[in-house]
């Protein structure tokens, strides 16, 4: 198999006349492989928002939808309560969860990229950063439940110490355990992301700064930590945007007040039947995306270090 | 294609080696066949539970009906689904605040009730109710119902407690848990002694709202299934709220005791129906359906399924004891449990009652 595979370049070496047509039918062929993409982007892109557009210009009243040309439901995702504090407040939890699992997967990511010298025992521990994706992020958040509650096991562990001497509620059903259980959930994404930006740091880098005297501190705070700078906010870009729009763990372990925007979405869809309004949440939401995504891509850039 | 195999296994004695006999005596069976048996396909729109292998595979030998299901996750969805048209299902079982939705816009056909014989052994409040009558005429079937229960862990609240107040006091202060759901706007509604609890004003609903934003302090949590509610109350996280009987059943069969809690301001009641989709009421297979889950038999394996209560009177008889006893505690054939029973109704404006909700859960403590 392997020398007829390696034998292949010799007998197409002979078609050297037919290079401008060779030509065509790649450009040809490269359309060909375009369709997909496109199609994908149209069926599953453009298509869904220009529904989403054309369902946020309407009304629903009493079950029944008429498609209008009003930005009525736009105005009241700003004015009416409780949207845009509950948007903000979904932004707030995101941030929150984005810098926390920053914290928590940078040391990781550092001891991974430099620390680590074996080849296997990275894989080993790249493994264990993401094998918690292949349980269920229900079983996930049920098992934070089964840590933090009343008759939990931090609760009773603290007992058990004589630290406390009633059960502590403070751990379960608020905004902090919502906060805790999804940087647990999605600081692996973060850890990837600075990972990644970490091996691209150059050893000769480091090795010709301790030649010329630095000291530890001086590499990691001159030398790595600019060059880690895009990596962290890629990883922050995209903890933030799966806390923002996470509904889960506020059923889950969230407390009275921890309701968050998607929630609201799906009430809108399930029990009020107002798509339209969903519909204008849903754009807003979009369309703070992507300033987002902009202004971190802008930012990636401005800070990205030419190696 | 049901009836197909059956015409042919039908015509095999006839077969006398003659190929055109075959073919006449094929056509005549067809023929014959047709009438004879309730043979065809039934779909239903429902929830989940509302066709169990356990009472369909009886009902599909039976009378040789093929039953197709497509389920749903809310009342809206099957609203949203008979409103788009195309014969989308035979038959539909929502909820009595959604039954006269679709009598309005025209989706349903009322039913014949003289062809549902087994309706006769129904609760007296199930026969007939408000929610299903229109103009003189009855749009549906009664079937799986509870009643919104008020329970309590009595080592912390009275048993005898016979008011919704308890809820406020602030003696509970993170120990109650309210289901995540409109039904708690109905209860504050209530508890605020407004009778028009499905068609509030707006200066209603704004009391309502700052008497929920009220009880916020005592609220640990609002719970999200009715499971949940009972892993709350048997971990001792909290010590009241409201909820369905299932979450009742499942404490007293973990031997906890909880205390079934009757408020004077009354209780919400749900009661879902099976309703026909306009045009399938020619569908041969509508009312043996029909007829076959209003039986005592059938409506005791869908209990054992959902654990809800069922109209038919006779059902607890086919129950085991075990079952039998925890559906006699919950007094679900108990005259006295209908009464101050505030039953669903369609509200108008869903959309406000929501926007309600939403906002007492995203005020601040």
């Amino acid at each position: 198999m392997a020398q007829a595979a390696l034998s292949l370049p010799s007998q197409t070496g002979g078609a050297r006349p037919a290079v401008r047509s060779a030509r065509r039918i790649e450009r040809r062929r490269m359309l060909l492989w375009l369709v997909p993409p496109i199609a994908w982007f149209t069926v599953f892109m453009l298509v869904p928002y220009a529904l989403l557009f054309y369902y946020s210009l309407g009304q629903a009243e009493d079950m029944v939808f008429t498609p209008g040309l009003s930005l009525r439901n736009f105005a009241r995702v700003f004015t009416d309560e409780p949207y845009l504090g509950v948007i903000l407040k979904s932004a707030r939890i995101g941030l929150m969860t984005s810098v926390l699992s920053a914290i928590m997967a940078y040391p990781l990511a550092f001891c991974l990229a430099f620390h680590v010298r074996s080849a296997s025992l990275k894989f080993v521990l790249y493994l264990l950063v993401i094998v918690p994706w292949w349980a269920s992020y229900l079983v996930k958040a049920y098992a934070w439940k089964t840590i933090l509650g009343t008759g939990g096991i931090l609760n009773a562990t603290l007992q058990g110490l004589g630290l406390t001497h009633e059960p502590v509620r403070l751990f379960l059903y608020n905004e902090f355990s919502v906060v805790l259980t999804l940087t647990y959930i999605f600081t692996p994404f973060a850890v990837l992301s600075i990972y990644a930006q970490l091996e691209r740091v150059p050893t000769s880098l480091i090795e010709a700064a301790r030649n010329l005297g630095a000291s530890a501190w001086e590499i990691v705070f001159r030398i790595v930590l600019p060059i880690s700078v895009p990596g962290v906010i890629a990883g922050g870009i995209i903890t933030f945007s799966l806390a923002f729009g996470d509904f889960v763990a506020p059923v889950l372990v969230g407390g009275p007040d921890s309701l968050m925007i998607s929630n609201i979405v799906i009430n809108l869809l399930g029990v009020a039947f107002d798509w339209p309004m969903a519909a204008a949440i849903g754009l807003v939401i979009i369309a703070l995306g992507l300033a987002l995504i902009s202004l971190s891509g802008w930012l990636e850039e401005k800070t990205q270090v030419r190696l | 294609m049901k009836s197909t195999s059956r015409t042919s296994s039908f015509a095999m004695p006839g077969r006398c080696g003659v190929g055109a006999m075959l073919g006449a005596a094929l056509a005549l069976a067809m023929a014959f066949a047709q009438p004879a048996t309730a043979a065809g396909n039934l779909t239903l729109l429902v929830w989940e539970g509302y066709a169990d292998d356990s009472f369909v595979k009886p009902f599909e030998a039976e009378t040789n009906c093929k039953v197709n299901t497509v389920y749903v996750g809310s009342n809206d969805e099957i609203v949203s689904k008979l409103m788009s048209g195309g014969g989308a299902a035979d038959l539909t079982a929502p909820s009595n605040d959604t039954n006269m939705r679709l009598v309005a816009a025209g989706a349903v056909s009322p039913v014949d009730m003289s062809k549902v014989p087994n309706a006769a052994d129904f609760l007296p409040q199930f026969k007939n109710p408000s929610w299903l009558v229109k103009d003189g005429k009855v749009y549906g079937v009664p079937y799986g119902w509870g009643v919104v229960r008020i329970i309590a862990d009595p080592k912390a609240v009275p048993a005898d407690t016979d008011t919704l107040g308890f809820l406020w006091n602030p003696k509970y202060k993170g120990k109650i848990s309210v289901w995540d759901d409109i039904e708690t706007v109905y209860m504050a509604a209530r508890a605020l002694g407004f009778k028009n609890t499905y068609d509030l004003s707006d200066a209603q609903l704004e009391k309502v709202k700052a008497k929920l934003i009220e009880m916020k302090p005592n609220i640990r949590k609002y719970w999200f299934t009715t499971g949940e509610m009972g892993n709350l109350m048997s971990s001792g996280e909290v010590v009241g709220g409201n909820s369905w009987e299932s979450t009742l059943v499942e404490l007293r069969n973990a031997g906890r005791e909880v205390a079934d809690l009757k408020p004077k301001e009354g209780r919400g009641g749900w009661a879902d129906s099976w309703m026909i989709v306009k045009g399938a009421e020619s569908n041969p297979c509508v009312y043996p359906w029909l007829n076959y889950v209003s039986s005592p038999k059938a409506q005791a394996l869908a209990h054992k399924v959902t654990g809800f209560g069922y109209p038919n009177a006779k059902m607890p008889t086919e129950l085991d004891d075990k079952t039998k006893a925890a559906y006699d505690a919950l007094g679900m054939v108990d005259p006295q449990t209908f009464t101050n029973v505030d039953w669903w109704q369609p509200v108008k404006r869903r959309g406000k009652y929501l926007e309600i909700w939403n906002q007492v859960k995203a005020a601040a403590q």
